[in-house]
Order: structure tokens, then sequence, then C-alpha cells
């Protein structure tokens, strides 16, 4: 696989270069990032620790047509298919979890309207030379520079980037684009070794996961649920800005004769989200429902995948606003084993 | 300042009564500047409790967040009372409430805690960086101080205080059952400047500023769960049938979410500067509602939740009532 040097005062001619063939994502915004689609970058990456929302929009947009109808006709009218695309800068936790959802959208059935954009992106990270406070990767078998789910890993150097190609589609990409890459050098990878290794040691949060899945069950009643759940406000900002989270909605939205049939993200911190028909709701409190967000997370997926749901980005610890912290939430959990 | 002993024995007596459920307050959170709201329910957990330029959060809120489960046949419901914690923007909360009938006097008991301004997060980080640690903070004449890890900081209270607060014109509760703390003088310009700044920007940069803003809004609903006087327990946002507001995230959808919200507001907003302060996508909601609630101020000389016997504004037809700006 190739590896690459990318010097820092090349990095629009690159990204312009790399939008030339396919639709570019990279970090933008002052205060608050996301991801979203831009023809030329001015600022290199590596500015800010993380997006405040997490990338998994290229691939799960928030709100995505399935099919367009009009009234009175039998044809549904399907969306364009997806771009090819490059997603420049996201850090490795959040490439790690699109791996694992990866696996939820192709269970039953093939989803392709998740799979359409997946296979068509390319993931270039960025690793992490200064985790935050409230990183815990190393917890969830992922690093600083963890390279699972990345297509190439990029590593700032100081002056340049560093950029090794991990898959084929990597490799792929990076002779695509050769125009402003020099070869690496030997000093080059071993710089980016000798930072992976230290960014690892920065890390200062984390948890021993080991039998949280097995436990969880048999703490289904206890008090802890109440406790941590009190100060839970029932707003969406944990789910929605987790990188795994991927559950969904399907409305119909009218205008005039004209709708479509949308998903957009929905939350299961929502008391509407399991409220049946009836009245009924079987996640009648905040209690049930922040007892689901962590089975969810640490047992049910595990079950079914093999793969605890969180990569330890600590969004919902930061953009919690009553202090709900999933640490500390464990931390509770396995005391109570 | 509040005595810290003083607030702990206060609390500790108030939910040791028979007549009260639990207590709602303020704990040391898990890290950094965090406070997190606390529900205790014996008098040992009162010594968790704090105050502090780092409690932003307004507790009117929990009054009415608990869900209402229905009663087991054959058991009472649990009526015993709510006490809760308040600064002086969460007291017209709870009066706003009691204008409304939204909550009974007798449901709450009242611990009022004169404030001398809150922080915003974003200001203090910008000086020093969040620490991992949990840091304490303490108001000291004009200033406030962080305990940091690496030792004491001073910086005027001017420089970290939240928006809200830098022109709060009600710091002492107008409610209570238990006063705690010295009176707190108002500020003196009560008038945000930044909604004159929007105020004086052409149409088109106004429409371009709030388009950008709103497009930002990812309906999370965290400014809507958090605002104590969105405590509607069917709310518009979630009905399906009909779908008042779709769910689609876009600018269109985004814009008739938050410009309802400001307009079921009005009259009603008490701006403790909750919805600013929890949107993760920084959307300056404030500005909006203080808008609004300037021009019920100086229209209708009206002012939301200070007087519990006052009737609610949108229910308070003068005949007086100023006319000139009608059409």
């Amino acid at each position: 696989m190739s590896e690459k040097i990318l010097n820092k005062d090349k990095w629009s001619d690159f990204v312009s270069n790399v939008a030339s063939s396919k639709q570019v994502w990279t970090m933008t915004g002052d205060d608050t990032v996301t991801f979203t689609p831009c023809a030329e970058a001015e600022e290199a990456p590596g500015k800010v620790l993380n997006a405040t929302v997490p990338p998994k929009n290229v691939v799960f947009p928030q709100t995505e047509t399935l099919f367009r109808f009009m009234f009175g006709q039998l044809e549904a009218e399907l969306p364009e298919e997806a771009q090819e695309a490059v997603v420049l800068g996201l850090r490795p936790c959040d490439a790690r979890a699109m791996n694992i959802v990866d696996d939820l959208f192709s269970w039953d059935e093939e989803d392709t309207y998740y799979q359409d954009k997946r296979q068509k992106t390319t993931l270039v990270g960025l690793a992490c030379n200064e985790p935050g406070i409230n990183c815990f990767c190393t917890s969830l078998e992922g690093s600083p520079a963890s390279t699972e789910g990345l297509d190439v890993i990029m590593a700032d150097l100081g002056e340049k980037y560093y950029l090794q190609a991990i898959t084929d589609k990597g490799d792929k990409l990076l002779a695509d684009v050769s125009g402003q890459l020099e070869d690496a050098s030997d000093n080059d990878k071993k710089a980016f070794q000798e930072l992976a290794e230290a960014a690892e040691g920065k890390i200062k949060r984390g948890i021993d996961a080991s039998g949280i899945p097995e436990g969880l069950p048999n703490l289904w009643e206890h008090e802890l649920w109440q406790k941590v759940s009190e100060a839970c406000l029932g707003c969406g900002a944990c789910t929605y800005l987790c990188p795994t989270c991927h559950c969904f909605d399907i409305q119909d939205e009218l205008e005039g004769f004209k709708g479509r049939r949308c998903r957009m993200w929905d939350s299961c911190m929502y008391g509407e989200y399991t409220l049946h028909a009836s009245g009924h709701n079987p996640r009648p409190t905040r209690r049930e429902r922040t007892r689901n967000r962590i089975n969810h997370k640490y047992n049910y997926y595990v079950e079914k995948f093999d793969k605890i749901a969180c990569v330890g980005c600590g969004r919902c610890i930061n953009q919690c606003p009553v202090n709900i912290d999933i640490l500390n939430i464990l931390s509770k959990v396995k005391e109570a084993l | 300042m509040i005595d810290l002993d003083k607030l702990r024995n206060t609390a500790a007596e108030t939910v040791s009564r028979d007549d009260v459920k639990h207590l709602v307050g303020w704990k040391k959170g898990t890290f950094g500047y965090r406070v997190a709201p606390c529900v205790i329910e014996n008098a040992e957990e009162a010594e968790s409790l704090v105050f502090s330029p780092l409690c932003a959060a307004n507790l009117a809120t929990y009054i009415t967040l608990p869900e209402k489960l229905p009663v087991p046949k054959g058991e009472q419901p649990d009526d015993r009372k709510t006490a809760l914690m308040v600064k002086g923007c969460d007291s017209r909360a709870v009066v706003q409430m009691l204008v409304e009938q939204g909550i009974d006097r007798d449901q709450v008991v009242i611990i009022g805690c004169s404030c001398q301004g809150v922080v915003d997060l974003q200001k203090v980080e910008e000086k020093f960086p969040e620490p991992l640690d949990t840091v304490e903070a303490e108001w000291k004449e004009d200033k406030i101080v962080f305990k940091l890890p690496d030792g004491e900081e001073e910086v005027a209270r001017d420089e970290v205080l939240a928006d809200n607060c830098l022109i709060c014109r009600y710091p002492n509760p107008v409610i209570a059952d238990v006063s705690l703390g010295s009176e707190v003088e108002p500020a003196k310009d009560g008038e945000d400047s930044s909604v004159k700044e929007i105020e004086d920007l052409s149409l088109d940069d106004r429409w371009e500023f709030w388009e950008k803003e709103f497009s930002n809004c990812i309906r999370c609903y965290s400014c809507r769960n958090v605002c104590p006087m969105c405590y509607c327990d069917d709310c518009v946002m979630d009905r399906l049938n009909p779908a008042w507001i779709y769910r689609s995230v876009n600018y269109s959808e985004n814009t008739v979410f938050n410009l309802s919200r400001a307009f079921h507001l009005v009259g009603r907003c008490v701006d403790c500067g909750e919805c600013e302060r929890v949107c993760p996508m920084g959307l300056p909601l404030g500005k909006l509602n203080r808008k609004l609630a300037r021009e019920v101020r100086e229209k209708y000389e009206y002012e939301p939740g200070l007087d519990p016997e006052e009737k609610p504004f949108q229910a308070s037809y003068r005949p007086d009532d100023q006319e000139d700006f009608i059409l």
C-alpha cells in the first residue's frame, strides 16, 4: 500500500483535485463543526478535535428521500443514485463507527440506500495527536490512530501530512490524485508511529468494558437507572450526535398532490419513539429510555453483531446539557455487576 | 455569595419534611466545569448540593418534567411536594407556571438563591481550556474565581457571564418559601444590544442571518425540553396526524419549528438562557426571545413571571393598550 506526503500549503490544491472527480466532505464551521460537501477548502484539517455532528450523515443523511409519488399514479420516482464521495479528515473513531453500523444496514436485508452511498464513499481519516478530555476510544478496541474502517489514514506531522493507504480503494484514491503528493520516507512513517503512540498515552478516561454486555440483563430493574436518568431532559442531543446511533423513522410528507416517503433520524430518548397507537408506551419514562440507550450499545448490539456500538468519541459526554456521562453510568453498571 | 452549609442545612430540613417528596438542586459534575441537576430524597444527600456560577441549569423545568404514570388500582397518587432551588430567572419560570395554572402553589417548596450570574462555558473555555478534573467556582465581588487544577484564577464577572446574565433584571428570586443569600443588584442596562444589531440590518441581511442559523438546527429538541415554559404534555412538534411540522430537517421546517417555539414563548419567556446554553449547534435563540420579550414589555408594559396573581399576557386585554403600532 502506498505511503505519501502532502505538504500543508498544498492542501487546498489537493482538495480541489479530489473534488474534480468526487464529492468531497470536510469539516466546516467555526463554533459548531459539521461535515458538509465542499468544492474547495482553505484550511487544512486538524484545528478542531472533532466535528460536533459526526460524519454519519454522509452515508445516512438526517433526512433522506426514499421515493417520490403523486396521488393517482402508481409509479414511484426513485431518488438519484449516490455520487462517488470522499470524506476528508474524519477521526478514526468515526470511521470505526461506520464499520460498526455497516453490519446493521446489511443484516436481514441489504439497505440499498445506505450501502450504495457507503460503497461509493472513501474515508480519509486524520489520526488524533491531541485527544480530548472525554475521549475513551482505547477502552473500546480503538485508538487515536486506528485504521479500522478507513481507506487512508493521515497524520499531522507539523508542516506536512503523512498519508498511508489502508485499502485498495484508498490506494486508488492516492494514485488518482498524485499531483500534490510525494513519496514518504521511513522517517515519516516512524514519526507517525511515534505520534500515534504518544497520543494513546494522552487518553485519560476509560472503562474496562469486560463483563458489561453479559451483566446488563441482570441489572434490568436495578435502582441505578433511576439515579442516572433523573436529570435527563429527554432531548436527542446524545443520540443525534452519536456516530453509531442509527435509528430512523419513516414518514410521508405531502405537498398538494405530490409527496415523498422519507426516513429521518429518530432518537430513543424521545417519549414518542416507542409510543404505540393505542396510547401505551413500553418505555414510559426517561429511566427506561436511558436504560435502553446503554443496553442497545453495550448489550443488544453485542448480542446481535458481536460488537459494542460505542467508539468512545465522547460526544454524548461533552454535549449533554445536564452532564449525563456515559462513563459514569458504565462505572455504576460495573459496580452493580 | 450563599453560605454552602446554610444551603445544605436548609435543603436537608426541607427534604426531611413529610410533605416533601424530593428536592431538586445542583451537584458537582463528573468533569471540568460541569454541574449536574440532581434529585435528592434524604438529608444525607443534601451534603452533595452546590451553588456556584456554574449552576446554569434552570431547575424549574424539573417540576413538570417527570412523566405521570397511571396509578395502579388501589393505590393513591403520590401528591407530596417537589422542593427546588431557584435562581432569579428560575423563580420567574415558577411564577409564570403559576400564572398559567400549569402547577399549583402547594405543589412546590421554593428555596430562593440570589444569583450573581452564571457563566457561559464557551467564554470560560476560551480563557481556561476545560480540564478533566472537576473545577469549582465562586463569586467574589465583581469577579469569578475558578479553582483549576493548576491553581486559582480570577476573572472579571462580565468577561465570562452568560449573555442573559449580563442584562439580568431579576437576579433575586421573585417568589420563595426560604430565601438564601443577600440581595443582588440588577444589571444597569437590561437590554441586549445584539438584538438591536440585528434589527439594524437590512431585511435581506436579517433573512440571511436567520437562514444560516436555522439551517444548522438538527432538531434534537434540547431547547424545547430544557425550556421551563415548554411543559405541554402533548407537543405539536410530536404530532404525526396531522403533522403540523414535518420532521424533515431542512431550512424550511427548521424555521417553522424555531419560530413557532419563539411565538409560543411571547409574553412567557423568562430569559433564563437555557435554550441558548443547551443548543449543541449554537443557535442564538436568546436573541429571538429577547426581541419578542422587549416588544411585549414596551408595547404592552407586560413582563412575565413576576406576579402569580397576574393574568397571562395573551389573556390580558386592557382597554388602554397602545394601538399606534397596529396596522
